[in-house]
Protein backbone atom coordinates (compact mmCIF):
# COMPACT_ATOMS: atom_id res chain seq x y z
CA UNK A 1 0.00 0.00 0.00
CA UNK A 2 1.26 3.55 -0.86
CA UNK A 3 1.86 5.96 1.87
CA UNK A 4 -0.58 8.09 -0.10
CA UNK A 5 -3.40 5.43 0.66
CA UNK A 6 -2.43 4.93 4.33
CA UNK A 7 -2.54 8.57 4.64
CA UNK A 8 -5.90 8.85 3.06
CA UNK A 9 -7.06 6.05 5.80
CA UNK A 10 -5.84 7.43 8.55
CA UNK A 11 -7.09 11.23 7.63
CA UNK A 12 -10.48 9.35 7.12
CA UNK A 13 -10.45 7.48 10.07
CA UNK A 14 -9.83 10.48 11.87
CA UNK A 15 -12.55 12.22 11.17
CA UNK A 16 -15.39 9.45 11.34
CA UNK A 17 -13.47 8.99 15.03
CA UNK A 18 -14.19 13.10 15.31
CA UNK A 19 -17.63 12.71 14.23
CA UNK A 20 -19.13 9.68 15.51
CA UNK A 21 -17.18 8.81 18.45
CA UNK A 22 -16.80 12.72 19.78
CA UNK A 23 -20.64 13.29 21.07
CA UNK A 24 -20.67 9.58 22.77
CA UNK A 25 -17.10 10.46 24.60
CA UNK A 26 -18.76 13.55 25.58
CA UNK A 27 -21.33 11.58 27.45
CA UNK A 28 -18.81 9.81 29.43
CA UNK A 29 -16.87 12.72 30.53
CA UNK A 30 -20.09 14.21 31.17
CA UNK A 31 -21.05 11.42 33.37
CA UNK A 32 -17.62 11.95 35.19
CA UNK A 33 -17.82 15.55 35.59
CA UNK A 34 -18.42 16.94 39.07
CA UNK A 35 -18.34 20.42 38.02
CA UNK A 36 -18.20 21.97 34.78
CA UNK A 37 -19.34 25.47 34.15
CA UNK A 38 -18.67 27.00 30.89
CA UNK A 39 -16.73 28.52 29.46
CA UNK A 40 -13.96 25.97 30.87
CA UNK A 41 -13.34 23.77 28.02
CA UNK A 42 -12.64 20.81 30.06
CA UNK A 43 -14.50 19.72 33.53
CA UNK A 44 -13.14 21.70 36.49
CA UNK A 45 -13.48 18.28 38.66
CA UNK A 46 -13.74 14.54 37.80
CA UNK A 47 -15.01 12.17 40.04
CA UNK A 48 -17.23 8.69 40.47
CA UNK A 49 -20.50 10.50 42.77
CA UNK A 50 -22.83 10.37 39.96
CA UNK A 51 -22.05 6.99 38.64
CA UNK A 52 -22.54 5.70 42.78
CA UNK A 53 -25.93 7.84 43.04
CA UNK A 54 -26.71 6.28 39.84
CA UNK A 55 -26.28 2.79 40.54
CA UNK A 56 -27.43 3.00 44.78
CA UNK A 57 -30.18 5.15 43.79
CA UNK A 58 -34.09 5.12 41.72
CA UNK A 59 -32.23 3.91 38.48
CA UNK A 60 -32.73 0.46 39.00
CA UNK A 61 -36.43 0.24 38.93
CA UNK A 62 -36.90 2.15 35.78
CA UNK A 63 -33.87 -0.67 34.43
CA UNK A 64 -35.75 -3.31 35.88
CA UNK A 65 -39.47 -2.50 34.79
CA UNK A 66 -37.76 -1.55 31.14
CA UNK A 67 -36.13 -5.01 31.14
CA UNK A 68 -39.19 -7.07 32.20
CA UNK A 69 -41.94 -4.91 29.80
CA UNK A 70 -39.74 -5.80 27.00
CA UNK A 71 -39.23 -9.16 27.36
CA UNK A 72 -43.10 -9.31 27.68
CA UNK A 73 -43.73 -7.30 24.23
CA UNK A 74 -40.64 -9.94 22.55
CA UNK A 75 -42.32 -12.92 23.30
CA UNK A 76 -45.59 -11.79 22.29
CA UNK A 77 -44.59 -9.99 19.19
CA UNK A 78 -42.81 -13.29 18.05
CA UNK A 79 -45.45 -15.86 19.04
CA UNK A 80 -47.97 -13.52 16.66
CA UNK A 81 -45.14 -12.85 14.02
CA UNK A 82 -43.68 -16.04 13.27
CA UNK A 83 -46.77 -17.76 12.04
CA UNK A 84 -47.88 -14.68 10.54
CA UNK A 85 -44.57 -13.62 8.83
CA UNK A 86 -44.56 -17.98 7.54
CA UNK A 87 -48.37 -17.50 5.82
CA UNK A 88 -46.99 -13.97 4.16
CA UNK A 89 -43.88 -15.61 2.80
CA UNK A 90 -45.34 -18.82 1.83
CA UNK A 91 -49.24 -18.29 0.95
CA UNK A 92 -50.31 -16.19 -1.75
CA UNK A 93 -53.98 -15.09 0.00
CA UNK A 94 -56.28 -12.42 -0.76
CA UNK A 95 -55.60 -9.36 1.32
CA UNK A 96 -52.23 -10.69 1.60
CA UNK A 97 -50.78 -6.94 0.28
CA UNK A 98 -53.36 -5.13 2.20
CA UNK A 99 -51.52 -7.28 5.32
CA UNK A 100 -47.76 -5.73 4.43
CA UNK A 101 -49.28 -2.47 3.62
CA UNK A 102 -50.56 -2.38 7.37
CA UNK A 103 -47.40 -3.43 8.66
CA UNK A 104 -45.97 -0.37 6.90
CA UNK A 105 -48.19 2.56 8.26
CA UNK A 106 -46.67 2.75 11.38
CA UNK A 107 -43.31 3.23 9.76
CA UNK A 108 -44.02 5.64 7.33
CA UNK A 109 -46.47 7.98 9.41
CA UNK A 110 -45.43 10.11 12.67
CA UNK A 111 -46.17 8.74 15.33
CA UNK A 112 -46.47 10.85 17.83
CA UNK A 113 -50.21 11.96 17.10
CA UNK A 114 -50.94 9.13 16.96
CA UNK A 115 -49.82 7.96 20.71
CA UNK A 116 -51.51 10.68 21.60
CA UNK A 117 -54.64 9.76 20.42
CA UNK A 118 -54.05 6.27 21.62
CA UNK A 119 -53.46 7.97 25.30
CA UNK A 120 -56.70 9.06 25.15
CA UNK A 121 -58.86 5.97 24.17
CA UNK A 122 -56.77 3.84 26.86
CA UNK A 123 -57.71 6.46 29.62
CA UNK A 124 -61.18 5.05 28.49
CA UNK A 125 -60.30 1.59 29.52
CA UNK A 126 -58.02 2.52 32.22
CA UNK A 127 -54.68 0.94 30.42
CA UNK A 128 -53.27 4.79 30.48
CA UNK A 129 -50.47 4.93 32.98
CA UNK A 130 -50.03 1.03 33.20
CA UNK A 131 -47.27 -1.54 32.14
CA UNK A 132 -50.34 -3.12 30.06
CA UNK A 133 -50.84 0.16 27.92
CA UNK A 134 -47.44 0.31 27.58
CA UNK A 135 -46.41 -2.81 26.58
CA UNK A 136 -49.03 -2.80 24.17
CA UNK A 137 -47.68 0.67 22.38
CA UNK A 138 -44.59 -1.28 22.07
CA UNK A 139 -46.20 -3.88 20.77
CA UNK A 140 -47.36 -1.48 17.42
CA UNK A 141 -43.37 -0.97 16.81
CA UNK A 142 -42.30 -4.55 17.77
CA UNK A 143 -44.52 -6.35 16.18
CA UNK A 144 -43.53 -4.20 12.71
CA UNK A 145 -40.15 -5.29 13.28
CA UNK A 146 -41.40 -8.72 14.15
CA UNK A 147 -43.39 -9.16 10.95
CA UNK A 148 -41.21 -7.87 8.91
CA UNK A 149 -38.14 -9.43 9.87
CA UNK A 150 -39.83 -13.08 10.12
CA UNK A 151 -41.34 -12.88 6.58
CA UNK A 152 -38.08 -12.37 5.27
CA UNK A 153 -36.76 -15.38 7.04
CA UNK A 154 -39.27 -17.44 5.67
CA UNK A 155 -38.83 -16.13 2.27
CA UNK A 156 -35.19 -16.35 2.67
CA UNK A 157 -35.04 -20.15 3.08
CA UNK A 158 -35.45 -22.90 0.32
CA UNK A 159 -39.08 -23.89 -0.29
CA UNK A 160 -37.57 -27.53 -1.63
CA UNK A 161 -36.99 -28.42 1.74
CA UNK A 162 -40.37 -28.08 2.94
CA UNK A 163 -41.58 -30.28 -0.17
CA UNK A 164 -39.05 -33.05 0.99
CA UNK A 165 -40.52 -33.52 4.44
CA UNK A 166 -43.99 -33.17 2.90
CA UNK A 167 -43.26 -35.89 0.19
CA UNK A 168 -42.03 -38.34 2.68
CA UNK A 169 -45.54 -37.74 4.41
CA UNK A 170 -45.34 -34.92 7.18
CA UNK A 171 -48.02 -32.63 8.10
CA UNK A 172 -47.58 -29.21 7.12
CA UNK A 173 -47.54 -28.58 10.57
CA UNK A 174 -45.21 -31.30 11.08
CA UNK A 175 -42.63 -29.65 8.55
CA UNK A 176 -43.31 -26.25 9.59
CA UNK A 177 -42.01 -27.13 13.19
CA UNK A 178 -39.41 -29.82 12.54
CA UNK A 179 -38.16 -28.15 9.36
CA UNK A 180 -38.93 -24.23 9.16
CA UNK A 181 -38.80 -23.58 12.36
CA UNK A 182 -35.13 -25.03 13.16
CA UNK A 183 -33.54 -24.00 9.93
CA UNK A 184 -35.31 -20.13 11.14
CA UNK A 185 -33.69 -20.00 14.20
CA UNK A 186 -31.03 -17.54 13.89
CA UNK A 187 -33.59 -15.07 12.04
CA UNK A 188 -35.77 -15.58 14.93
CA UNK A 189 -32.97 -14.79 17.47
CA UNK A 190 -32.00 -11.55 15.19
CA UNK A 191 -35.82 -10.46 15.11
CA UNK A 192 -36.08 -11.12 19.19
CA UNK A 193 -33.02 -9.01 20.03
CA UNK A 194 -34.51 -6.61 17.15
CA UNK A 195 -37.87 -6.24 18.97
CA UNK A 196 -35.98 -6.58 22.54
CA UNK A 197 -33.87 -3.26 22.12
CA UNK A 198 -36.50 -1.41 20.31
CA UNK A 199 -38.88 -1.53 23.42
CA UNK A 200 -35.93 -1.34 25.68
CA UNK A 201 -35.32 2.16 24.09
CA UNK A 202 -38.58 3.18 22.80
CA UNK A 203 -39.43 6.66 24.39
CA UNK A 204 -41.92 8.63 22.62
CA UNK A 205 -45.27 6.08 23.42
CA UNK A 206 -43.78 5.15 26.64
CA UNK A 207 -43.84 8.73 27.76
CA UNK A 208 -47.10 9.70 26.79
CA UNK A 209 -49.07 6.16 27.22
CA UNK A 210 -46.90 5.55 30.58
CA UNK A 211 -46.85 8.69 32.24
CA UNK A 212 -46.66 9.56 35.35
CA UNK A 213 -46.80 6.05 36.47
CA UNK A 214 -44.80 4.09 34.31
CA UNK A 215 -40.98 4.88 34.14
CA UNK A 216 -38.21 3.09 32.01
CA UNK A 217 -35.04 4.17 31.46
CA UNK A 218 -35.12 6.33 28.59
CA UNK A 219 -38.07 8.28 30.36
CA UNK A 220 -36.34 7.97 33.55
CA UNK A 221 -33.08 10.01 31.64
CA UNK A 222 -35.81 13.01 29.99
CA UNK A 223 -36.59 14.00 33.42
CA UNK A 224 -33.17 13.80 34.99
CA UNK A 225 -32.26 15.90 31.98
CA UNK A 226 -35.68 18.07 32.31
CA UNK A 227 -33.78 18.59 35.83
CA UNK A 228 -30.66 20.10 34.53
CA UNK A 229 -29.05 16.70 36.21
CA UNK A 230 -27.01 16.44 32.97
CA UNK A 231 -24.62 13.93 34.89
CA UNK A 232 -27.37 11.97 35.74
CA UNK A 233 -28.81 11.95 32.24
CA UNK A 234 -25.61 11.10 30.80
CA UNK A 235 -24.86 8.10 33.36
CA UNK A 236 -28.38 6.47 31.84
CA UNK A 237 -27.43 7.60 28.19
CA UNK A 238 -24.67 5.32 28.77
CA UNK A 239 -26.46 2.24 30.32
CA UNK A 240 -28.50 2.77 27.61
CA UNK A 241 -26.33 2.38 24.69
CA UNK A 242 -24.61 -0.61 25.77
CA UNK A 243 -27.09 -3.17 24.68
CA UNK A 244 -27.00 -1.64 21.19
CA UNK A 245 -23.62 -1.48 20.66
CA UNK A 246 -22.94 -5.19 22.24
CA UNK A 247 -25.44 -6.17 19.46
CA UNK A 248 -23.84 -4.09 16.98
CA UNK A 249 -20.26 -5.98 17.65
CA UNK A 250 -21.82 -9.26 18.09
CA UNK A 251 -23.55 -9.64 14.89
CA UNK A 252 -22.61 -7.03 12.48
CA UNK A 253 -22.09 -10.20 10.23
CA UNK A 254 -24.73 -11.85 11.21
CA UNK A 255 -27.69 -9.01 10.66
CA UNK A 256 -28.73 -8.46 7.42
CA UNK A 257 -29.04 -4.80 6.12
CA UNK A 258 -32.36 -5.06 5.74
CA UNK A 259 -32.61 -5.30 9.25
CA UNK A 260 -30.77 -2.71 9.88
CA UNK A 261 -32.36 -0.41 8.05
CA UNK A 262 -35.20 -0.94 10.88
CA UNK A 263 -32.74 0.16 13.51
CA UNK A 264 -32.68 3.19 11.81
CA UNK A 265 -35.88 3.86 13.72
CA UNK A 266 -35.42 3.56 16.92
CA UNK B 1 -54.09 -5.83 17.39
CA UNK B 2 -52.05 -3.40 14.94
CA UNK B 3 -55.72 -1.92 14.74
CA UNK B 4 -56.90 -1.39 17.74
CA UNK B 5 -53.45 0.48 19.15
CA UNK B 6 -52.63 2.10 15.90
CA UNK B 7 -55.70 2.22 13.14
CA UNK B 8 -57.93 3.45 15.48
CA UNK B 9 -56.26 5.88 17.11
CA UNK B 10 -55.49 7.26 13.79
CA UNK B 11 -58.82 7.38 12.51
CA UNK B 12 -59.78 8.65 15.81
CA UNK B 13 -57.67 11.89 15.78
CA UNK B 14 -58.49 12.62 12.10
CA UNK B 15 -62.14 12.44 12.99
CA UNK B 16 -61.21 14.94 15.54
CA UNK B 17 -59.02 17.24 13.96
CA UNK B 18 -62.28 18.09 11.63
CA UNK B 19 -64.55 17.82 14.71
CA UNK B 20 -65.40 20.94 17.14
CA UNK B 21 -68.03 20.59 19.99
CA UNK B 22 -69.53 17.58 18.63
CA UNK B 23 -70.09 19.23 15.09
CA UNK B 24 -68.07 18.97 12.28
CA UNK B 25 -65.84 21.94 11.90
CA UNK B 26 -62.51 23.44 10.59
CA UNK B 27 -61.63 25.82 13.88
CA UNK B 28 -58.80 23.50 14.52
CA UNK B 29 -57.32 24.29 11.46
CA UNK B 30 -57.72 27.95 11.63
CA UNK B 31 -55.75 27.71 14.84
CA UNK B 32 -53.12 25.76 13.12
CA UNK B 33 -52.84 28.29 10.62
CA UNK B 34 -53.21 31.40 12.87
CA UNK B 35 -50.49 30.12 15.83
CA UNK B 36 -48.24 26.91 13.92
CA UNK B 37 -47.89 28.13 10.56
CA UNK B 38 -44.20 29.63 11.32
CA UNK B 39 -43.24 25.94 13.05
CA UNK B 40 -44.54 24.37 10.16
CA UNK B 41 -42.45 26.25 8.08
CA UNK B 42 -39.93 26.06 10.83
CA UNK B 43 -40.12 21.96 10.44
CA UNK B 44 -39.83 21.65 6.90
CA UNK B 45 -36.87 24.50 6.70
CA UNK B 46 -35.09 22.39 9.98
CA UNK B 47 -35.81 18.79 8.34
CA UNK B 48 -34.51 19.82 5.01
CA UNK B 49 -31.38 21.46 6.79
CA UNK B 50 -30.89 18.27 8.22
CA UNK B 51 -31.20 16.16 5.37
CA UNK B 52 -28.67 18.37 3.49
CA UNK B 53 -25.69 17.77 6.04
CA UNK B 54 -26.49 14.32 5.93
CA UNK B 55 -26.06 13.90 2.17
CA UNK B 56 -23.19 16.39 2.47
CA UNK B 57 -21.43 14.15 4.92
CA UNK B 58 -22.48 11.02 3.61
CA UNK B 59 -22.40 11.31 -0.34
CA UNK B 60 -18.36 11.47 -0.02
CA UNK B 61 -17.94 9.40 2.82
CA UNK B 62 -19.60 6.32 0.93
CA UNK B 63 -18.10 7.41 -2.22
CA UNK B 64 -14.22 6.77 -0.75
CA UNK B 65 -15.54 3.63 1.16
CA UNK B 66 -16.92 1.87 -2.60
CA UNK B 67 -13.88 3.57 -4.68
CA UNK B 68 -11.37 2.23 -1.16
CA UNK B 69 -13.27 -0.26 1.10
CA UNK B 70 -11.88 0.48 4.60
CA UNK B 71 -13.75 -1.69 7.20
CA UNK B 72 -13.31 0.61 10.28
CA UNK B 73 -14.62 3.76 8.54
CA UNK B 74 -17.91 1.87 7.54
CA UNK B 75 -18.43 0.26 10.65
CA UNK B 76 -18.09 3.68 12.42
CA UNK B 77 -20.44 4.99 9.61
CA UNK B 78 -22.94 2.72 11.13
CA UNK B 79 -22.98 3.02 14.46
CA UNK B 80 -25.40 6.01 14.97
CA UNK B 81 -28.13 3.14 13.52
CA UNK B 82 -27.93 1.38 17.48
CA UNK B 83 -27.99 4.96 19.40
CA UNK B 84 -31.40 5.13 20.20
CA UNK B 85 -33.05 8.93 19.00
CA UNK B 86 -33.06 10.22 23.15
CA UNK B 87 -29.28 9.80 23.56
CA UNK B 88 -28.42 11.22 20.32
CA UNK B 89 -30.27 14.43 21.75
CA UNK B 90 -29.01 14.64 24.62
CA UNK B 91 -25.43 13.26 23.64
CA UNK B 92 -25.26 16.20 20.93
CA UNK B 93 -26.92 18.61 23.94
CA UNK B 94 -24.05 17.61 26.34
CA UNK B 95 -21.56 17.93 23.32
CA UNK B 96 -22.33 21.24 22.45
CA UNK B 97 -23.30 22.91 25.43
CA UNK B 98 -19.52 23.74 27.24
CA UNK B 99 -18.52 25.01 23.88
CA UNK B 100 -21.45 27.13 22.74
CA UNK B 101 -24.28 27.20 24.90
CA UNK B 102 -27.16 28.21 23.15
CA UNK B 103 -26.40 26.08 19.73
CA UNK B 104 -27.72 22.69 21.24
CA UNK B 105 -31.68 23.94 21.20
CA UNK B 106 -31.52 26.49 18.03
CA UNK B 107 -32.73 24.99 14.49
CA UNK B 108 -29.00 24.31 13.97
CA UNK B 109 -28.34 22.24 16.51
CA UNK B 110 -31.17 20.25 16.02
CA UNK B 111 -30.25 19.81 12.17
CA UNK B 112 -27.09 18.69 13.41
CA UNK B 113 -28.15 16.38 15.85
CA UNK B 114 -30.57 14.80 13.22
CA UNK B 115 -28.19 14.32 10.87
CA UNK B 116 -25.97 12.57 12.99
CA UNK B 117 -28.61 10.30 13.76
CA UNK B 118 -29.18 9.77 10.13
CA UNK B 119 -25.83 9.45 9.33
CA UNK B 120 -25.78 5.69 10.28
CA UNK B 121 -29.05 5.05 7.93
CA UNK B 122 -28.07 6.66 4.84
CA UNK B 123 -24.75 5.51 5.25
CA UNK B 124 -26.36 2.05 4.79
CA UNK B 125 -28.87 3.28 2.33
CA UNK B 126 -25.66 5.12 -0.06
CA UNK B 127 -23.51 2.32 0.14
CA UNK B 128 -25.72 -0.21 -1.18
CA UNK B 129 -26.85 1.72 -4.07
CA UNK B 130 -22.83 3.06 -4.52
CA UNK B 131 -21.88 -1.27 -4.80
CA UNK B 132 -24.45 -1.68 -6.90
CA UNK B 133 -23.01 0.44 -9.75
CA UNK B 134 -21.18 -1.88 -12.10
CA UNK B 135 -17.09 -1.40 -11.57
CA UNK B 136 -16.78 -1.29 -15.70
CA UNK B 137 -18.10 2.73 -15.57
CA UNK B 138 -15.50 3.66 -12.61
CA UNK B 139 -12.79 1.46 -14.55
CA UNK B 140 -13.62 3.34 -17.71
CA UNK B 141 -13.15 6.73 -15.81
CA UNK B 142 -9.81 6.08 -14.03
CA UNK B 143 -8.47 5.31 -17.30
CA UNK B 144 -9.13 9.19 -18.55
CA UNK B 145 -7.52 10.13 -15.18
CA UNK B 146 -10.44 10.67 -12.61
CA UNK B 147 -9.58 10.51 -9.00
CA UNK B 148 -12.25 9.99 -6.11
CA UNK B 149 -14.05 13.10 -6.37
CA UNK B 150 -14.87 13.29 -9.84
CA UNK B 151 -15.83 9.47 -9.68
CA UNK B 152 -18.31 10.23 -6.91
CA UNK B 153 -19.60 13.35 -7.92
CA UNK B 154 -19.82 12.09 -11.81
CA UNK B 155 -20.27 8.10 -11.90
CA UNK B 156 -21.43 6.94 -8.45
CA UNK B 157 -23.97 10.10 -8.06
CA UNK B 158 -25.79 10.03 -11.14
CA UNK B 159 -25.91 6.07 -11.52
CA UNK B 160 -27.27 5.81 -8.05
CA UNK B 161 -29.68 9.06 -8.44
CA UNK B 162 -32.99 7.03 -7.84
CA UNK B 163 -32.06 5.27 -4.92
CA UNK B 164 -30.59 8.83 -3.38
CA UNK B 165 -33.74 10.21 -4.26
CA UNK B 166 -35.71 7.61 -2.15
CA UNK B 167 -33.11 8.01 0.48
CA UNK B 168 -33.76 11.54 1.10
CA UNK B 169 -37.50 10.98 1.13
CA UNK B 170 -37.62 8.50 4.20
CA UNK B 171 -34.66 10.56 5.77
CA UNK B 172 -36.66 14.06 5.61
CA UNK B 173 -40.01 12.45 6.40
CA UNK B 174 -38.42 10.82 9.75
CA UNK B 175 -36.82 13.90 10.76
CA UNK B 176 -40.02 16.17 10.28
CA UNK B 177 -41.66 13.80 12.70
CA UNK B 178 -38.49 13.56 15.45
CA UNK B 179 -40.25 14.50 19.02
CA UNK B 180 -36.92 12.72 21.34
CA UNK B 181 -34.17 14.73 19.70
CA UNK B 182 -35.73 18.12 19.62
CA UNK B 183 -37.39 17.32 23.19
CA UNK B 184 -33.91 16.86 24.63
CA UNK B 185 -32.21 19.36 22.97
CA UNK B 186 -33.92 21.45 25.00
CA UNK B 187 -36.80 23.98 24.17
CA UNK B 188 -35.39 27.53 23.29
CA UNK B 189 -37.30 30.48 22.48
CA UNK B 190 -38.77 30.73 19.23
CA UNK B 191 -40.70 28.28 16.73
CA UNK B 192 -40.88 24.59 17.62
CA UNK B 193 -40.71 21.41 15.42
CA UNK B 194 -44.33 20.12 14.67
CA UNK B 195 -44.08 17.35 16.96
CA UNK B 196 -42.81 18.91 20.40
CA UNK B 197 -46.62 21.12 19.47
CA UNK B 198 -48.38 18.40 19.22
CA UNK B 199 -47.16 16.95 22.30
CA UNK B 200 -47.37 20.09 24.42
CA UNK B 201 -51.02 21.08 22.89
CA UNK B 202 -52.02 17.54 23.88
CA UNK B 203 -50.52 17.11 26.96
CA UNK B 204 -50.45 20.71 28.47
CA UNK B 205 -53.17 22.61 26.99
CA UNK B 206 -55.29 19.03 26.51
CA UNK B 207 -56.12 20.51 23.37
CA UNK B 208 -56.94 17.22 21.46
CA UNK B 209 -58.24 18.74 18.48
CA UNK B 210 -55.57 20.77 17.21
CA UNK B 211 -52.83 18.38 18.84
CA UNK B 212 -54.87 16.20 16.06
CA UNK B 213 -55.25 18.52 13.34
CA UNK B 214 -51.05 19.18 13.27
CA UNK B 215 -50.96 15.76 13.28
CA UNK B 216 -52.85 15.71 10.20
CA UNK B 217 -50.49 18.21 8.62
CA UNK B 218 -47.79 16.15 10.05
CA UNK B 219 -48.93 13.11 7.86
CA UNK B 220 -49.39 15.05 4.70
CA UNK B 221 -46.13 16.15 4.95
CA UNK B 222 -44.85 12.64 5.55
CA UNK B 223 -46.94 11.66 2.80
CA UNK B 224 -43.60 10.96 0.24
CA UNK B 225 -42.38 8.47 2.65
CA UNK B 226 -45.29 6.37 2.67
CA UNK B 227 -45.76 6.46 -1.03
CA UNK B 228 -42.25 5.26 -1.15
CA UNK B 229 -43.26 2.52 1.02
CA UNK B 230 -46.14 1.43 -0.84
CA UNK B 231 -44.00 1.52 -4.08
CA UNK B 232 -41.22 -0.64 -2.73
CA UNK B 233 -43.91 -2.95 -1.61
CA UNK B 234 -46.13 -3.27 -5.16
CA UNK B 235 -43.22 -3.15 -7.47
Amino acid sequence: MSAARRLARAGAFAVACFVIVGPLASLAIWSLAERWTYPSPWPQRFGLRYWQRVVSGDFLEPLRLGVVIAVIVTVLALAMAIPLGYALARLTFRGRTVILLLFLLPQAFPQLPVFASATREFYRFGLAGTVAGVVLVHLVGGLVFAVWTMTAVFRSMAVELEEAAWNLGASTTRAFVGVSLPLAGPGIVASAVLVFLYSLDEFTGTLLVGSPFVTTLPVYMYTASLGYELQIASVTAIVLMVPGAALLLLLERFLKTEYLVFFGQV
Amino acid sequence: MLGAVFLWPLGVSIVASFTHDGAPSLASYETVWRLYMRDVVYTVAVAAAGTALTFAAAIPACGWLRLYAFGPVEFLLKVPLFVPFVVVGHALRVALNPYAPGLASSWAGIALALAWKHLGLAALLLLGAFRGVDESYLEAARNVGAGTGRLTRDILVPMAAPALGVSAILIFSSMLASFSIPLMMGRGSGPQMLMIDVYYRFGQHGDFATAAALGVVAYLLAMGAALVYVRRLTA
